[in-house]
This record gives structure tokens, C-alpha cells and sequence, in this order.
């Protein structure tokens, strides 16, 4: 199982960096990895054998919608097509964990409220560098549910600075 | 008139001198006669008469002791009887006197018991308020706290603007940057 995921992901890979937008790919893949974990609905439908593979591949192009690159729309309707979605999540964060080892990286998840600028970006993947010693390539993630601030995991270290966790903290010390 | 003078006046040789007193010769047969009978009673009928004398005195003396010893042992039988009735009275004492005494320690103890166990009822009932007064902040403080939290989330999403939403992220880099 663990090898046919990795098969997956390296192929995936392989294909993003033939295209040539390995990082965009990959950030969209990430983005998108999330996504289906966070909906319920769409992992339903993506995962559900009964549902013919042109079908699933059809929502993936309207969930994506154009918003997503034509080598990342492809490398998921293929995925999705060949009836493992349920692995997909699974499959683009390896692809993510490999794209960055190549590049000597490690990954910083960052779950965010709002959208990080460009600067904010490169200020955090510098802070979470200095405070994890490594340098990190960020794929951050759009998450309303920390109300605000930031949380950042770098391997097995997570770093919370949400408005949610001091919420939670506040309504344990109640 | 006697045999005796019937035999002398026969004979023709009796004559009497007076008419109040005998002949002489009937005196003499008669005193004969008299001392006959009388030694034959002396010699057998005396004896006889002493011999039962004897035994009817005997007999006598013997119901007498008999009498006694009935007496004596009616005594000893009264004597015993008052004794034992003095006994009865005495058990019967010592029954009633031992009666209130558990009486009276089943008092002491039935009081001792009803004060032990309204001092844990008591404390049972303190404990249970206790335990209830415990209970009931603990409810209020939980319920509290989350009206609390539940207000505390809502007003500080409602104050999570984008300038605040900005500063969070730039105090978390500025955190996390200065964390090594």
C-alpha cells in the first residue's frame, strides 16, 4: 500500500517537474489535499466506487474550475480516475514531503485565517528557519476555524499561536 | 348367800351369831377362798395384765414419739417451706431487680444508639449537603465558564478584523522568530 503510494506520488512528481511548475503544482495539490479533507462531501463523492470514474473526474474539473493549473487538474482527474481519492491526501503529501526534500526543505503546514502576503510568507518561512532550524518551505493553508493567528507544523513540532487554542486554554482554566 | 354357807349350813354345823356378819367358819373359808383367788390372780393374771400394761404403755410411747417425730418433721417440712418461700421471695427479687436492670441498660443502650445515629445521620446529611453544595458550584462554575467562553469567542470574533487579524500573524512571526 505504502509503495503504490509512493509510486503515485513520484509519478505525480515526475510529471510536475517535466511541466516545469513543480512549486505551483505542488501548492495547489496541497491545497487542494486539504480541501478534500476538510468536506466531507467532496471526499464522499471522490472516493465512492459506485460513481463511474468520468463522473469523478468531471467534479474534480468543476470543483477546480479553472482556478488550478492545467498540469494540476490533469494529475488529479488522473488519481481520481484510476479509483484511488481515498488515497489522494495521502499521495500529495508525499509528493509535497519529496519535492521539498530535493530541495534540501523541510515542510512548515501553516494553517492561517487570512491569506498570507508574499512578505508575511517569507518573514514566517524565515522565523519558523530560525526557531526549527531548518529551512522550511511553507504551504500554508486557509483554515476560519483558528479565528485568527497562526499555526505552524514543522515534522512532529507544532507551534499554535490561533486565537482558537487561547480560547480553548481560557475556557480550561475556567 | 354363799356356796360356802350353803355347804356349812348343810353340814348343820354353821350357826349364825348376828345377823349383819357371817360365821366364823364362812369368814374363814370365804378369807380362803378369797386368798385362793387372789394368788391365782397374783400368779396369772398379774403378768398378764402388766404384760399388756407394758405394751399399751409402749404403744403409747411409741405414737407419742411418733407424734413428735411427725411434729418435728412437720416443723422441718414448715421450716423448709418457709425457706423456700423465703428463697422464691428472694429469687423473685432478684429476677425483678434484674429485669430493670436491663431495663435500664436497654435504655442506656437504646439512647446511646438513637444519639449515634442521629449524629450520623447528621453527618451524613452534611456530607451529602456537602457533596451537593459541591456539586451544584462545580455545575454553576462549568455552566459559567462556558457562557463565559461561549461570550468571551463571540466578542472576540466580532473584534477579529483585518488589522487585528493582521497584527496576530505579524506578533506570531515575530514569536516564533525570536523562539530558538
Amino acid at each position: 500500500m505504502s509503495d503504490r503510494i509512493d509510486a503515485y506520488a513520484n509519478a505525480l512528481f515526475s510529471v510536475a517537474q517535466g511541466e516545469g511548475n513543480l512549486d505551483e503544482v505542488e501548492d495547489e495539490l496541497f491545497r487542494f489535499a486539504r480541501a478534500l479533507e476538510g468536506s466531507d462531501a467532496l471526499r464522499t463523492a471522490l472516493t465512492d466506487e459506485l460513481i463511474p470514474a468520468a463522473r469523478r473526474q468531471s467534479i474534480v474539473e468543476d470543483v477546480l474550475g479553472g482556478k488550478a493549473s492545467v498540469t494540476t487538474t490533469a494529475l488529479l482527474s488522473f488519481v481520481v480516475g484510476a479509483g484511488r481519492g481515498r488515497d489522494l491526501p495521502e499521495i500529495i503529501d508525499r509528493l509535497v514531503h519529496r519535492a521539498a526534500g530535493a530541495k534540501n526543505l523541510a515542510v512548515a503546514e501553516v494553517r492561517s485565517a487570512v491569506p498570507l502576503s508574499d512578505d508575511q510568507r517569507e518573514r514566517l518561512a524565515a522565523a519558523l528557519a530560525n526557531a526549527t532550524g531548518q529551512a522550511v518551505t511553507l504551504k500554508v493553508v486557509i483554515d476560519p476555524s483558528i479565528l485568527g493567528g497562526i499555526v505552524a507544523q514543522v515534522g512532529d513540532t507544532v507551534i499554535d499561536g490561533s486565537v482558537r487554542s487561547r480560547l480553548d486554554q481560557l475556557t480550561s482554566r475556567l | 348367800m354363799s356356796v360356802l354357807s350353803s355347804v356349812l349350813a348343810s353340814e348343820g354345823a354353821f350357826e349364825s351369831h348376828h345377823w349383819l356378819f357371817p360365821e366364823t367358819k364362812e369368814i374363814i373359808w370365804g378369807g380362803l377362798a378369797f386368798l385362793l383367788v387372789f394368788g391365782a390372780l397374783w400368779k396369772f393374771a398379774l403378768p398378764q395384765f402388766k404384760k399388756a400394761f407394758a405394751a399399751r404403755t409402749e404403744r403409747i410411747d411409741k405414737d407419742l414419739r411418733g407424734a413428735a417425730d411427725a411434729r418435728q418433721a412437720a416443723q422441718q417440712a414448715a421450716t423448709t417451706i418457709r425457706s423456700q418461700l423465703g428463697d422464691i421471695e428472694a429469687e423473685r427479687a432478684r429476677l425483678l431487680a434484674e429485669a430493670d436492670a436491663q431495663a435500664a441498660q436497654l435504655l442506656v443502650d437504646g439512647r446511646a444508639r438513637l444519639d449515634a445515629e442521629a449524629v450520623e445521620l447528621e453527618a451524613k446529611a452534611a456530607a451529602d449537603l456537602s457533596v451537593g453544595q459541591s456539586r451544584l458550584a462545580g455545575e454553576v462554575q462549568a455552566e459559567v465558564a462556558a457562557i463565559a467562553a461561549a461570550a468571551t469567542r463571540r466578542l472576540v470574533s466580532s473584534q477579529l478584523d483585518d488589522s487585528t487579524q493582521r497584527d496576530l500573524v505579524e506578533q506570531f512571526i515575530v514569536r516564533v522568530g525570536a523562539s530558538r
